[in-house]
């Protein structure tokens, strides 16, 4: 309905405008496009498509490796896993769908590096439902505002993640139980997107959930962002907040003063 | 069967049927879409009913004794009804990690609930068994 009105990536909106072929490089990862259209994307953020279907044990390790050297030279890995009646078309969509979304929001994430673009460059997994750059885009400025309206706190993306005790009565859900299951206070929600088979984007909003529950830890102090250097801190800046309470008192202000 | 379109073109074919989607209920995002959307915009639609969706699966009461947290989502269907229609979502079980519901948004004077629900069951199950 609502175009994006900055885009993430402008030189995504003007290769889909000439309709190229070819890979988007970016410094989170890579986008491919045939005919103007994302076809594929990865990110070292997001686990492959690979790592969703042999984690749960739906596809074993080595009928994804002979798919590869099969059909990988002839860009139809996807096609393959079909053809070949390892995988249900449906789920080979479904599947594909969320780890191209899923590693774009992480390709499209904000970076001062150089964008580049290799015309003709082709992924060898295949086409398997082309999207629209603009719904990719679209969808990765939702998904950037979905994380903000859940829990503002970005700390808790990259910082192990530490599960804490819940209240009397609070509840949690099966696929957060799990979550919370696998934290061992040292993984970090990317790790912990790997080990359980999911999208890193599902885990990172989980994670976002359960820290405003209060049932995960938020750090109190931000990563830092890697990129450009920070401004020198002026002469009166605010004074580190070491004790917790007082972390936790403005934590809760914001959390109000966000639902206001 | 066939891929995500085909699976909402046959919902589309359902007496009533007024749109279809096939949403991610963890993200709130829409992997395809057919027909209307009750607010003109599926992307909307899928965000909304994607927290529906959500709620129903996470909730304890709506655990079966003896089921564990690997059997899927605990929820089969929910159902919606409105002044003007109804709403049928349907979960989704693939056996690799993934959290997705079909929805069909029937009309409801020409709408055939029953009919709707048993035939949504058959899809879900089709898209993921083939």
């Amino acid at each position: 309905m609502t175009a994006v009105a900055t885009p993430v990536s402008p030189m995504l909106v003007r290769l889909a405008a000439e309709k190229a072929t070819g890979a988007l490089l970016r410094d989170h990862g890579t986008l491919y496009l045939v005919d103007g259209r994302v076809v594929h994307a990865e990110s070292p953020a997001a686990p492959g498509v690979d790592v969703l279907l042999t984690t749960g044990g739906r596809l074993p390790r080595e009928g994804w490796d002979e798919a590869v050297d099969r059909a990988g030279a002839h860009r139809a890995v996807g096609r393959f896993l079909v053809d070949s009646g390892r995988l249900h078309d449906g789920e080979l969509e479904i599947c594909h769908l969320g780890a191209v979304f899923d590693a774009a929001f992480f390709a499209l994430s904000p970076t001062s590096g150089p964008t580049r673009f290799r015309y003709g460059v082709g992924h060898w997994f295949g086409t398997v439902r082309p999207v629209s750059a603009e719904a990719v885009e679209r969808e990765t400025v939702r998904r950037r505002e979905l994380l903000d309206a859940v829990w503002p706190y970005a700390s808790v993306d990259s910082a192990p993640v530490v599960p804490r005790p819940a209240a009397p009565g609070q509840t949690v859900g099966a696929r957060q139980r799990a979550l919370l299951a696998a934290a061992d206070g040292e993984r970090t929600p990317a790790e912990l997107a790997r080990l359980l088979g999911r999208p890193a984007f599902h885990t990172l909003l989980d994670v976002r959930r359960l820290a405003a529950a209060g049932l995960v830890e938020t750090p109190q102090e931000p990563e830092p962002e890697p990129g450009p250097v920070p401004p020198p801190q002026p002469l009166l800046a605010a004074p580190q907040v070491a004790d917790p309470d007082i972390a936790l008192l403005r934590r809760l202000r914001d959390a109000l003063e966000a639902h206001l | 069967m066939p891929g995500i379109d085909e699976c909402l073109l046959e919902a589309m074919a359902l007496p009533g049927a007024r749109g279809a989607s096939l949403v991610d209920w963890t993200s709130g995002l829409a992997l395809g879409t057919a027909g209307d959307s009750p607010v003109g915009d599926h992307e909307t639609t899928a965000a909304e009913t994607a927290e529906l969706a959500r709620s129903a699966a996470e909730f304890d009461s709506f655990v079966a004794e003896g089921e564990t947290p690997s059997d899927g989502p605990p929820v089969e269907d929910l159902i919606v009804t409105t002044r003007a229609g109804y709403h049928v979502l349907r979960f989704v079980e693939t056996s690799f990690d993934s959290s997705v519901f079909l929805h069909l948004w029937l009309d409801r004077d020409t709408g055939n609930l029953a009919l709707a629900r048993i035939r949504l069951k058959d899809l879900a199950e089709r898209l993921v068994l083939g």
